[in-house]
């Protein structure tokens, strides 16, 4: 059963073609990790699925039909900063639990546990300005994880961390993936990062972009970064993308 | 026993320079500075630059001794009103008209020539057609009050509206929100600094104004003191006069600073 299905995409700006012709599916429950080179359209991509900006041509389907945030329950971690200056950060990790109405206590309960989890608990009541890249990127995690979504798309979301908060957040949300079932696009730069976590990993093409190869990383979970298979598939993409 | 001798005296001048570096410190030092040089060249010039003492004394005396049949604060009090009528019509008229030329494109080009023609005119020029048109009365003096202040007003509720970073929108939609959501959670909050910054112009400018009505031609108000000074060469009430502008002027940005803080807490927050 496929949870989203994208079927000849193509985006163009004006006279860029950036994505041409672009299918593929995505499983229900699959943890989808995509890599491919800066500019290629990755966040783009993701826009086009959450319909924050049109499509040239070509169909997204989210559940057999077109995305709405409104009805789906999708979350998106965006690549650029997006807390809301004016909330602090707990007002900001609670706003999408507010727009879907989850009552009081069940939100505090949420609240208290993301906010544990990204280790914001010192800085609820400070403002985004007040705080730093990396805690601010972690306000847009712990909003998106507050909202139990059945789609959660991730551009690039761990780039502005250091290595401990990564590797920490990547058990994390392997462990959130697990118990909820969810669907999840994640977009990373990073090959390690995508064999450590992914399904399945869609390598992309340069411009204009198209998905150049599949890879599955059929391995068990917690993966072992040491281990000879994990190492096979890592420079399998390394290889694929050397062309960049 | 010596040695911390040494120490305490090292640690006595590290105080001292750091108080000497201070910024208030800093801020009296220069401030007294400029009053003993305003003194000397008032000494050596006395006839028309009057002492910083005789200053005060005029002040002192302008609490209760009228100046055209009213005290100095009933002065102060006719220009403060002018200005807060004016102001109050530059806002109600200004914020939606910015507003919306931020927010449609449509209306913006058809404002914006007229605007544009406008804004640099600067509203005293308009003296003449508004005595024409309303006397030398209030009204006159409350319309081209309104001119020089609506100005920033306009143009910064239109750039409030118009940088606004989208991807604030694109996370209230991904959360779910509506449009309704989208005005009141990112279009109000985030040009609310920018409106505010307009309205904080718009006010010095509003007392710019008035003062350069009222020398014009008023029987009231902070300029016609400046004038009636001159005419009754009277030196000391015009610095006085001069005076009074400033510390009001500057006590109406403290209080807009104040409020601003108030209303956007999150923009003040890293300043404290
Ligand atoms: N709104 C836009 N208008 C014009 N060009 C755009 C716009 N958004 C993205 N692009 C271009 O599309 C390409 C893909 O951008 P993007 O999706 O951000 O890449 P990625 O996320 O893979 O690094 C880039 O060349 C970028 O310059
Ligand atoms: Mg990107």
């Amino acid at each position: 059963m496929s949870k989203v299905s994208v079927t000849g995409l193509t985006k163009e700006f004006g006279d860029l073609t950036v994505l041409k012709d672009v299918s593929f599916e995505v499983n229900k429950g699959e943890f989808l990790c995509i890599v491919g080179p800066t500019g290629c359209g990755k966040t783009t991509f993701l826009n086009l699925l959450a319909k924050l900006i049109p499509a040239t041509k070509g169909t997204i389907y989210i559940d057999n039909e077109e995305a709405d945030p409104k009805k789906h329950n999708i979350s998106f971690v965006f690549q650029e900063p997006s807390s809301l200056p004016w909330r602090t950060v707990k007002d900001n990790i609670a706003y999408g639990m507010q727009v879907k109405k989850i009552p009081p206590a069940e939100m505090e309960a949420r609240l208290e546990k993301v906010i544990d989890l990204v280790g914001l608990s010192d800085c609820i009541n400070l403002y985004p300005n007040e705080i730093s890249a990396s805690m601010e990127q972690r306000v847009a995690i712990a909003r998106a994880f507050a909202t139990n979504p059945d789609l959660l798309l991730m551009d690039e979301p761990y780039g502005q961390l250091d290595l401990k908060l990564r590797f920490y957040l990547e058990d994390e949300l392997i462990r959130i993936w697990t118990e909820s079932k969810n669907t999840v696009i994640f977009i990373t730069h990073n090959i390690e990062e995508s064999v450590y976590l992914a399904d399945r990993i869609l390598v992309l093409s340069n411009k204009p972009t198209t998905v150049k190869q599949e890879v599955l990383v059929d391995l068990p979970r917690p993966r072992n970064i040491l281990d000879p298979e994990f190492s096979r598939i890592r420079n399998q993409v390394t290889d694929l993308i050397k062309w960049w | 026993m010596a040695i911390s001798k040494i120490e305490n005296k090292t640690a006595v001048k590290i105080a001292l320079l750091e108080f000497l570096r201070s910024k208030y410190i800093l801020y009296a030092i220069s401030l007294i500075l400029f009053i003993i040089f305003w003194d000397i060249s008032a000494k050596m010039n006395g006839r028309f630059l009057p002492r910083p003492w005789a200053v005060l004394m005029e002040l002192i005396n302008g609490i209760n001794e009228p100046i055209a049949g009213k005290i100095l604060i009933v002065h102060l009090w006719y220009s403060l009103k002018r200005v807060f009528i004016a102001y109050a019509i530059a806002i109600a008229i200004g914020i939606p008209i910015g507003l919306l030329m931020g927010y449609s494109k449509l209306i913006n080009a058809w404002i914006k020539p007229i605007f544009d023609l406008f804004k640099p005119m600067p509203p005293i020029a308009w003296i003449s057609l508004a005595i024409l048109w309303f006397g030398i009365g209030e009204t006159s003096k409350v319309f081209i009050i309104v001119l020089g202040a609506i100005v920033p007003v306009i143009l910064n509720s239109m750039n409030g509206i118009r940088l606004i970073d989208p991807s604030l929108y694109h996370a209230i939609r991904m959360l779910g929100g509506n449009s309704r959501q989208e005005i009141l959670e990112v279009t109000l909050p985030a040009s609310l600094p920018a409106i505010f910054a307009g309205l904080q112009i718009s006010l010095s400018m509003a007392w710019t104004t008035v003062v350069a009505a009222e020398l014009m031609g008023a029987r009231e108000g902070m300029g016609f003191i400046i004038i009636r000074g001159m005419s009754v060469s009277n030196p000391a009430m015009i610095v006085g006069g001069m005076l009074v502008i400033a510390v009001t002027a500057w006590l109406l940005s403290v209080l807009m600073t104040l409020l601003e803080r108030r209303i956007c807490p999150w923009k003040t927050e890293l300043e404290h």
